[in-house]
């Protein structure tokens, strides 16, 4: 089990104001992250850019020191012992960078197979198996150049795999990838955790591979744990909440009113936002039909109704602005 | 150890297919040094070669002379084209995996080194040695000396490589680097013109390149007939520069690794 | 010649050239010809004391080595930095993806050419300047200087090496590559072109080379006018002959660059 407490990451940056003035600034890449990995489990690690996603995984990869806080992996000080943890851990990222293009699938495993440390024979075996369960095996002995966005991704699953990680950091995997090609990754990542056994951590901007795969999801915005929770937890609060937009001709706040009164009278935590001539409405309730209703009641003319699906974006902008972290600890 | 040389042997590999499967590069590594090596032995036509002020230099053996120099420079020269390669990586992402992994970080640089001091330079040196073996005559080796140097010289090419790839990859000006170590280094550690009838300021510069006592030691013991006595303190200061540039990259490494975990940056200078 | 195209050109050169101007590039070939002068001066004052070979003085027609060589290191910097920027233009509009708008606008290629030539060669002028004041103090002496000479051999060496640029910018765009292409053009222009040494010294064959890069004669007649050492006669046929071979450049390298323009557009789908 991965367990990290209080986890926090302070840069000192140096900004140069003239070519003899410099100045020192501290800045606040994580403020204060607790989060736990266990074995065969999928964790999610949402939020927006500079969330602190990459400062996050990079601590848990011990790639860099945190400031302060602690990390537990299996019972070892991670902090203490960055070597003996980098060797049970391993980074999938996406994008087609970190393998080497002019070097065959097969020689960038047997590469990085080397920096392991990983006795040849062993390493030829596993390889073999890796290259067969990502499906390169025909390709083994081409060079990366020519391979196609989604083989590439393959590979890079099958060196994040090479030495036999018991946790591996999924930093955005499918980042550029066709849909078929995602579908398959998600079967593998998922395979990974359920029949191997794996601790894996999934950082995604895509909010429905993060509802698809992850058994458990956290929030991130500013370097703060926003909300955390199981899939169930997180959907009911923040994915199950309906968002409508709603506008007609000659809409004005009269309208707006009596709209709102009209609702609140099915959900009364229902919220009518009016701006820029239209209404968002928001609320748990379907009101699709409701909403026609009163329309037709009130004789105007329908310029837009539809549901608008709500984006990782909004939920994270929406959460990181009205709730304070504690309140919303639904865990 | 055995992890460790598993490491160096993987790197070297992975250098080795990695750059050297495209033929041109062999033009930027043999073709500019031999155009370079012709333009300095044609250029010494233009002066009366029985006049110079090394006794044991005449035009008889100024080819080998020179061809020494271009030779040994082509090892120590090449390794920083290869080491700003290598900070490439820095960029194209797979310097992180290799700090991901537990890998010893002095076998990495190492196998880097390796290759790149063998590979860039075994076209030069296979002409260096077949238009030596041509003017052999010339040659006045002391056999004993050249067993004893040519180690020692090797040892400090790859050294020379291994530091060179450490500061490239934890530096952010390269440039400054290559301004320093190409011209200058022809010029100051005697290739063309031998360091010993230098100005004062000129040796006092000559001093900092490791090539100059490599360069020095090579020439006594092949063209000059020097035995160990007469060149013993050339091969201490060569041994001294050993033992210093693997100390400075090994402290090098540490405090990078310490750098790069504080602050998540693996640029250093 | 369009000349508002090329005025065009040269304003927006410089423009860039303000904002950023490259000036490590700029050491850094005043760094070369610093060393190459540096490097002439150790093996002439302290390898060999001063002792010419016997032939030097009737080949070069000057028996001071130091000028004879620092004025080649000049022209040399002065090589260097225009087909570097002429060359590298087309390539590097490519990189910028600027390449297809240019190519959009129906205008004269020569003007856009000369344009950038005619900028570069003031910067350069700049930048041999410095140069020079270093030769200075290795020891550059203007022994017999010839105004109209100096003049014919200034812009005949423009002429020259603007067709040299266009060549070496078809080479870049077809090769896709500007490192291997100079550099290896480079070195070779310092080993046939007789920059530090007459190029007598060499073999057949690269002499034969020599005088068919658009460099040697130029350097020739710029140290005649510099240095004297030769008859007016036989300058103005070597200026003959420099003509002839800078036209052929050019007059080659025009169409060819267009042909390329075209094909180098083409790749960039594929």
């Amino acid at each position: 089990m991965i367990e990290i407490k209080n986890l926090q990451k302070v840069y000192d940056v140096k900004r140069r104001q003239s070519f003899f003035h410099m100045t020192r600034e501290k800045v606040v890449a994580v403020k204060d992250i607790s989060m736990r990995i266990d074995k065969g489990q999928i964790v999610g690690l949402l939020g927006i850019n500079g969330a602190g996603k990459t400062t996050t995984i990079k601590m848990l990869t011990t790639l860099i020191e945190p400031t302060n806080g602690t990390y537990s992996f299996d019972g070892i000080d991670a902090i203490a012992n960055p070597d003996l943890v980098k060797r049970q851990i391993n980074m999938i990222a996406g994008g087609e960078r970190m393998i080497y293009w002019r070097l065959t699938a097969y020689e960038n495993l047997w590469y990085y197979g080397q920096l392991y440390g990983i006795d040849n024979t062993l390493l030829k075996k596993r390889i073999e198996k890796l290259l067969q369960i990502v499906g390169l095996e025909d390709k083994a002995d081409l060079p990366v150049e020519t391979y196609s966005k989604g083989m590439k991704q393959r590979l890079q699953i099958a060196r994040g795999l090479i030495n036999d990680p018991k946790y591996i950091f999924l930093d955005e995997p499918t980042i550029g990838l066709d849909a078929v090609v995602t579908q398959d990754l998600h079967k593998e990542i998922r395979s990974l955790a359920k029949d191997q056994g794996k601790g894996i951590l999934l950082t995604s901007h895509y909010l429905s591979e993060v509802e698809e795969l992850c058994d458990y999801i956290y929030l991130v915005n500013k370097g703060e744990l926003v909300i955390e929770g199981t899939k169930k937890e997180l959907t009911d609060y923040v994915f199950a909440r309906n968002r409508y937009v709603f506008s007609v001709r000659g809409m004005d706040k009269k309208i707006v009113c009596r709209l709102r009164d009209n609702l609140r009278m099915i959900d009364p935590e229902s919220e009518v936002l009016f701006e820029d001539g239209s209404c968002t409405i928001i609320s748990k309730a379907e009101l699709s039909s409701a909403i026609a209703e009163f329309a037709l009641k009130e004789k105007l003319v329908i310029n837009e109704l539809h549901k608008q699906e709500p984006s990782l974006e909004q939920a994270v902008i929406k959460l990181s602005k009205n709730l304070e972290r504690k309140d919303t600890q639904i865990a | 150890m055995k992890y460790f040389i598993k490491v160096v042997l993987a790197e070297s590999y992975k250098q080795h297919r990695n750059y050297f499967n495209n033929k041109m590069i062999y033009v930027s590594l043999f073709l500019w040094p031999l155009l370079s090596f012709l333009a300095s032995y044609y250029s010494y036509k233009a002066f009366d070669l029985e006049e110079s002020a090394i006794s044991y230099i005449n035009s008889g053996n100024i080819l080998v002379f020179l061809l020494i120099g271009y030779m040994a420079m082509s090892f120590f020269r090449s390794v920083v084209q290869s080491a700003w390669r290598f900070s490439s990586e820095r960029q194209s992402g797979t310097l992180e995996y290799i700090y991901l992994s537990p890998a010893s970080r002095l076998a990495v640089l190492m196998g880097n080194a390796l290759s790149s001091v063998f590979e860039s330079s075994v076209v030069m040196l296979v002409f260096g040695i077949l238009m030596i073996f041509y003017n052999r005559e010339s040659l006045h080796a002391n056999v004993v000396g050249l067993v004893v140097v040519m180690p020692i010289y090797v040892i400090m090419a790859l050294l020379w490589g291994v530091f060179i790839n450490a500061c490239f990859l934890y530096s952010r000006d390269t440039d400054f680097l290559f301004t320093i170590l190409e011209e200058p280094m022809e010029i100051f550690s005697g290739v063309k013109v031998p360091v010993m009838i230098f100005p004062g300021w000129a040796k006092l510069l000559s001093c900092i390149f490791p090539l100059t006592y490599a360069l020095e030691a090579l020439r006594q013991v092949t063209l000059n007939n020097s035995d160990l006595g007469t060149i013993k303190i050339t091969v201490l200061i060569s041994i001294l520069i050993i033992v210093v540039l693997l100390a400075a990259t090994l402290i090098t490494i540490h405090i990078v690794e310490k750098h790069v975990r504080k602050t998540g940056n693996i640029i250093l200078f | 010649m369009d000349l508002k195209v090329m005025w065009a050109t040269m304003k927006k050169e410089f423009q860039i050239r303000l904002r950023a101007y490259p000036i490590d590039f700029m050491v850094g070939c005043i760094l070369t010809s610093f060393y190459t002068t540096l490097g002439a001066y150790l093996m002439y004052h302290y390898f060999f004391r001063q002792n010419l070979a016997s032939d030097f003085a009737d080949l070069t027609g000057t028996s001071d080595y130091m000028s004879y060589a620092i004025v080649g290191s000049l022209l040399y910097l002065f090589v260097v930095r225009t087909c570097l920027n002429v060359s590298r233009r087309l390539i590097t509009e490519l990189r910028e993806g600027t390449l297809e708008s240019l190519m959009l606008a129906p205008f004269k290629r020569t003007s856009y050419f000369v344009g950038n030539m005619l900028l570069q060669t003031v910067m350069t002028f700049l930048e041999t300047a410095i140069a020079t004041v270093i030769g200075l103090f290795f020891g550059l002496r203007i022994h017999d200087f010839c105004l109209w000479k100096f003049v014919i051999a200034t812009i005949l060496s423009l002429y020259g090496f603007f067709g040299l640029s266009l060549i070496l910018g078809c080479v870049m765009i077809y090769a896709r590559d500007t490192y291997i292409s100079q550099n290896t053009l480079f070195a070779a222009i310092f080993l046939v072109c007789g920059i530090t040494f007459p190029k007598e010294y060499l073999p057949y064959s690269l002499q034969f080379l020599g005088n068919i890069i658009p460099v040697t004669d130029g350097l020739t007649l710029m140290r005649a006018a510099i240095l004297g050492g030769m008859p007016s006669d036989r300058f103005c046929i070597i200026a003959l002959r420099f003509f002839v071979l800078g036209s052929v450049y050019v007059i080659s390298g025009l169409p060819l660059m267009k042909r390329l323009e075209i094909i180098a557009l083409e790749k960039m789908e594929g």
